[in-house]
């Protein structure tokens, strides 16, 4: 078996294998097993607290590095100009197996602390610095704004005073006094002020808990900054004011400093001197410019160190995740401290031992030691894993059908059948050569840039796209298809061959009909029957009747697939007590539907002696009232007696399939028991005498050391092979009826395809086709781009996004029973 | 009618808020815990839990008050997330649950000003859920007159601190007279306000604040002994929704020692199981000290570090009120989930950092005094 070519029809088989690894080795050969990416490794350890497994010490070193890689990422992506990140696959690999991988680790750890250390010393200073420019810039504001103030308050005292002195009888020589005392000393204000700078948000917060504390006692001025503050740790903004308060009495200006500061509000010494203010002035911005200069060293610096941090994270991010994941499976094995050796358990596909073989021997090679681990396979009686083999073609088909349920260990996949039905179901609802085309070019696009698309980023919902591009690839052609076969190319018909009717000449008003000339229409619908009044009559009863049988045949190939389930599983009994009467049931209801819709497509009923019959009327009398027929709506003559025999048949299959395999079982536990044989539990088995131990051992074929406690033995009761086989008749007999009717969802989507499209077509271009001159050009350029945008979106993007939910309902409840067959039940 | 109507408006944050529930530690989880060696251990096993990674960036070495802090930020983000999904009456309600941190942040300030302390820090120490845009004014405040009409006039506690307001001037007995009253008379209002939305919110409710009451009436009580609290003022503080309510209240406020609490208590049967074993060892060891150093321990939200048998009967007060919260949940349809989802994940940060503490303290023989949630 393990030479044939990997099938998708079975799962691969599995091996549970045991690795002896040498400590010396395990890290590189778990290194070499992970990327091979085949084996599946058991947890020996399950016991065992996460905290005091073996490499929990090399966990956490390699999670703080994890840490400082993540920390450095967030650094760079902060940086308001991008830094160049080396991506992984231009950077240098560094190697992290072989004799020198401690070093190489250590090297990194130590590289990394570093950096690390580096750059928190240059954020502080740099992040201390902008701290300090920020101080300044909002005392270069306060200055600015007060003195402002200030000047205005002077213009208006100046003149008040001189007015008041104008025609004051003072002396004059006092006057000049005075206005020497104004001139050197400019203004005396009586009033105290504070000022400073605070956050937008809390103005008006601040302003009113001041107006209590002082009751009104104050008067408070803000103007706005307009530029605002940037936080060079988090980069957030936040907008400031500069206010000044005035008030009287130290206790009241001690209250506003108070509050001020509780509030976050900065407070800057100013004088109420013009020209102190001046020199202050002077000298913050002195300072301010020196200290953007270091600012902007400290900046540079930290963007070099950003630069060299970039050209490598990649490679450490790459190489931090993969000791991580190395370690975690570490913890998995179970370390025999008496022969230095870690014992890893897991499967693999049995086609692959030689490969991993060869990637342990690798691995010994690379680490430069001669102990190479060992590999065995050992028997065990549990379930293995199923493991598909897919490539990039079946891997979206695969994981569609995982998606609904996963086939036990070798049996048959139905993701096989998927890539045929379930682009083929979708194209019978997307049915338009147009429409078919342009995803099928799509899709044939993004196959043909696949490597370069493989690389990129794309995004959730084109990544979707992307992933399923073979699928969408099959259904464009399936469409394309059955586009063909209902003559529909973006609501338009293809007058490909001759038509089979004829129209008499137009007179008038009148309703044409036409008459057959003799001719067959050799594929698909009659062009003829576009645009004709009964026309969706027509393609209404085609579609429905087309998506029965197609629905009937799908389920009946479901059914057949539990064959060779059976047969493999060697469950002859099945055969005869589920597969043969749930296949009688399907068809002698569902299957007999089927004839007669293909029996009344041959029969010419223009010519027949009756009325067509509804076949659904027919379907419900023959369940409800059997062995009456109308005879106006007979098919065909003894029809009623068929019927009758038919649904004698579907009759007997229930109790069938209700009791014949639980009887069988019970047949069969009785003859066991006659022999006198008891059923012993699993665990009671003394598994083997201890010679078998020890040559075992000798001979390589160690013991699982976990051995199958965990695997739930099903009790084999009687009494729930009744109950599950209650349960599977009932699933069964409600699913062919419920499944029949979900498949008519094919004819609904695809009628609402088909009628979308063509109010398309009939609201947009319709319109403008005929308009003549200039301006009929103009407009059907501008309403053609808008046809094709909304035929793209709506039509292919929007469908495609919600249609293949639709189809997929129907694979796999008749794709069930191969899988939910009941599970092999032994009897001891 | 609740069932009916609730899930209009409150389902989706019933349902939220239940996940969150299960995501509370288990007596598992808890145990798993208790079993790490250092923080780091302790970190890799929250790891696993529904904490996450919330402590992945962290340099290393992790202090237990950051472990705390950040703890506290999720439970802050959680209700934070509820709170702006919320409509009325919910949103009320979870109004009414932040009034009591703003009680504790404001006393916190009052306090810390009048010894001193820093205002910046004093602001950093105070409960994220109960801050509100004036606060940091409370520091100017000198008396309990000026603190009611610079600040809380304008908050939502001020109807609280009308009844409270006397001129006193503000030290730690007047202090703890205010805490008292504001947490009265915000006892009261939330339970009224309960009362106002009925069906199964008020009867739940009824019963959480009636033990927080209670509770509060013993601790008063018990806080008092020894000190220049009259008796007459001590009364005026029991809350009275409690079960004690009447007759408990009035025999607690005639209470000179702790065997009269304990005979205060005895009518009902759940509160008699408090005073079993911890009452005797309290009656006989150091009753008015205590008091004291206790309401301190209060006052700093430090409640794990008094030892004896105040701690004792707290811890056995907080063992019931988990139990109580825990009794919300079985109702559906009442907005009570909320309140006790609250309190059990901040018992549960509690336990989680008296954990991380002893770990850090090496005190491993103390390490089971924690409270499991679940």
């Amino acid at each position: 078996m393990g030479d044939d070519y990997p099938t998708l029809f079975r799962s691969e088989q599995m091996s549970l294998v045991q690795l002896i690894v040498p400590t010396e080795v395990a890290h590189d050969t778990i290194a070499e097993l992970g990327e091979l990416g085949n084996v599946q490794f058991k947890d020996l350890n399950p016991d065992v607290n996460p905290f005091q497994r073996s490499y929990v010490g090399e966990i956490r070193r390699v999670d703080e590095m994890a840490r400082r890689v993540r920390f450095f990422a967030s650094q760079l992506e902060k940086e308001k100009e991008p830094i160049p990140v080396r991506p992984l696959y231009d950077s240098a690999p560094l190697v992290t197996v072989g004799p020198r991988a401690a070093q190489t680790i250590d090297e990194l750890d130590v590289k990394l602390a570093e950096h690390e250390s580096r750059l928190t010393q240059m954020n502080e200073s740099y992040q201390l610095l902008s701290e300090r420019l920020r101080e300044l810039v909002e005392a270069r504001h306060v200055l600015r704004e007060t003195a402002q103030f200030f000047d205005q308050a002077a213009v208006r005292e100046t003149g008040e005073v001189r007015a008041s002195l104008d025609d004051s009888s003072a002396p004059l020589l006092q006057h000049d006094d005075r206005e020497q005392q104004y001139s050197s000393g400019e203004l005396q204000f009586d009033l105290e002020f504070v000022a400073g700078t605070i956050d937008r948000a809390r103005l008006s917060t601040f302003e009113r808990v001041l107006w209590r504390v002082l009751r009104g006692n104050l008067y408070m001025n803000y103007i706005d900054i307009q530029e605002p503050f940037v936080d060079p740790a988090t980069g957030a903004e936040t907008r400031k004011n500069v206010f000044i308060i005035f008030a009287h009495g130290d206790i009241l200006l001690g209250k506003i400093r108070k509050v001020a500061e509780s509030m976050g509000a900065t407070i800057y010494p100013i004088d109420v001197n013009a020209d102190k203010r001046a020199d202050s002035m002077r000298e913050v911005t002195g300072r301010l410019e020196d200290l953007q200069i270091v600012l902007y060293n400290t900046g540079a610096n930290r963007r070099t160190e950003l630069m060299t941090i970039g050209e490598n994270i990649a490679s450490w991010e790459d190489v931090v995740g993969k000791e991580k994941l190395i370690y975690e499976t570490l913890n998995l094995l179970n370390y025999d401290a008496r022969r230095k050796t870690l014992v890893a358990e897991g499967w693999c596909p049995t086609r692959d031992i030689p490969q991993i073989q060869l990637a342990l021997r690798h691995a010994t090679e690379e680490s430069g030691t001669n102990v190479p681990p060992i590999l065995h396979e050992l028997r065990t009686n549990r379930t293995p894993p199923t493991f598909h083999r897919t490539n990039k073609f079946t891997e979206g088909f695969q994981t569609i059908m995982d998606a609904y349920g996963v086939a036990t260990y070798e049996e048959v996949n139905p993701g096989l059948f998927a890539v045929i039905t379930f682009p083929f179901l979708f194209a019978v609802m997307f049915g338009d050569i147009g429409h078919g085309f342009i995803i099928f070019i799509s899709a044939a696009l993004m196959i043909l840039f696949e490597r370069k698309l493989a690389k990129a980023d794309l995004g959730e919902i084109f990544g979707t796209f992307f992933f399923g591009r073979y699928i969408i690839l099959l259904m464009g052609v399936f469409s394309i298809y059955t586009g063909f076969l209902y003559n529909d190319i973006f609501s338009k018909s293809l007058h490909l061959f001759h038509s089979g009717w004829e129209f008499p000449e137009a007179h008038g008003n009148d309703t044409l009909v036409g008459f057959a000339n003799g001719h067959t229409y050799p594929f698909g619908i009659d062009p003829a029957w576009h645009g004709a009044e009964n026309g969706l009559l027509f393609t209404n009863s085609y579609k429905m009747k087309m998506s029965i049988v197609l629905g009937v045949i799908h389920m009946t190939f479901a059914v057949c697939l539990q064959v060779p389930n059976h047969i493999r599983f060697r469950r002859f009994s099945d055969i005869w007590t589920n597969f043969i009467p749930q296949m009688v049931f399907l068809q002698s209801i569902f299957g007999y539907l089927v004839v007669c819709i293909i029996y009344k497509w041959t029969v010419d009923w223009s010519q027949a002696s009756t009325q067509p019959p509804s076949l659904l009327n027919m379907l419900i009398g023959m369940v409800l009232s059997p062995g009456s027929v109308d005879p106006d709506s007979q098919l065909y003559p003894g029809q009623a007696t068929v019927q009758v025999i038919l649904l004698l048949m579907a009759g007997v299959c229930v109790p069938w399939l209700l009791i014949s395999k639980p009887y069988l079982q019970y047949q069969e536990m009785k003859k066991i028991q006659g022999q006198g044989y008891i059923g012993l539990g699993a665990d009671d088995v003394p598994r083997h005498t201890d010679d078998t131990t020890l040559e075992g051992e000798e001979e390589g074929n160690g013991q699982a050391i976990v051995e199958a406690n965990d695997e739930e033995h099903e009790q084999h009761d009687f009494s729930e092979v009744v109950v599950h086989q209650v349960i599977h008749t009932i699933e069964f007999c409600l699913g062919c009826v419920s499944h029949t009717a979900s498949y008519l969802r094919l004819w609904a989507l695809s009628l609402a395809h088909a009628q979308l499209s063509e109010v398309l077509w009939d609201m947009t271009l319709a319109n403008v086709l005929g308009m003549p001159g200039v301006v009929g050009i103009i407009a059907l350029a501008f309403v053609g781009v808008m046809w094709l945008v909304l035929t793209i979106s709506i039509l292919c993007v929007m469908e495609l996004e919600g249609e293949p939910v639709v189809p997929v309902v129907e694979p796999v409840p008749t794709a069930d029973p191969p899988h939910a067959g009941p599970p092999d039940i032994e009897v001891e | 009618m609740e069932a009916l109507l609730f899930n209009v408006s409150g389902g989706f944050l019933e349902g939220i808020v239940r996940g969150y529930k299960a995501g509370l530690l288990t007596q598992n989880q808890y145990n798993n815990l208790t079993q790490c060696e250092t923080i780091e251990d302790f970190r890799t096993q929250l790891s696993a839990t529904d904490y996450g990674n919330f402590l992945a960036n962290e340099p290393l070495p992790i202090s237990t008050s950051t472990i705390s802090d950040k703890a506290t930020q999720l439970l802050v983000d959680q209700f934070n997330y509820l709170r702006s999904n919320a409509v009325e009456p919910l949103s009320k309600f979870l109004e009414y649950m932040t009034y009591a941190y703003m009680i504790d942040n404001v006393i916190l300030i009052i306090t810390g000003t009048l010894h001193g302390r820093n205002t910046s820090e004093l602001l950093q120490r105070c409960h994220p859920l109960g801050i509100f845009d004036t606060m940091p004014a409370l520091c100017v405040a000198t008396n309990v007159e000026e603190l009611y009409h610079t600040v809380l006039v304008e908050t939502p506690l001020a109807p609280y601190f009308r009844d409270a307001v006397s001129a006193a001037d503000l030290d730690d007995l007047n202090i703890e007279i205010i805490r008292n009253t504001l947490y009265k008379a915000y006892l009261e209002d939330f339970d009224a306000f309960c009362q106002s939305l009925g069906g199964p919110t008020a009867d739940v409710m009824h019963r959480i604040l009636a033990f927080e009451a209670d509770r509060r009436a013993i601790n008063i009580t018990i806080n008092s002994f020894g000190t220049q609290l009259s008796k007459e003022q001590r009364a005026k503080l029991f809350p009275t929704i409690g079960r004690l309510f009447p007759e408990g209240n009035n025999t607690l406020a005639r209470a000179d020692e702790i065997d009269q609490v304990r005979q205060a208590c005895e009518a009902v049967s759940e509160y008699r199981a408090f005073f079993d074993s911890g009452g005797r060892s309290h009656a006989n060891g150091n009753g008015g000290a205590n008091g004291n150093s206790e309401s301190t321990a209060n006052l700093l939200g430090d409640l794990d570090s008094e030892l004896g048998a105040a701690a004792d009967l707290e811890d056995r007060f907080f063992v019931h009120e988990v139990h109580l919260n825990k009794l919300a949940f079985l109702q559906q349809f009442q907005h009570a989930v909320f309140y006790s989802y609250i309190k059990l994940k901040e018992q549960e940060i509690r336990s989680v950092t008296w954990i991380a503490e002893c770990i850090a303290q090496n005190a491993r023989d103390r390490i089971h005094d924690f409270i499991p949630t679940f």
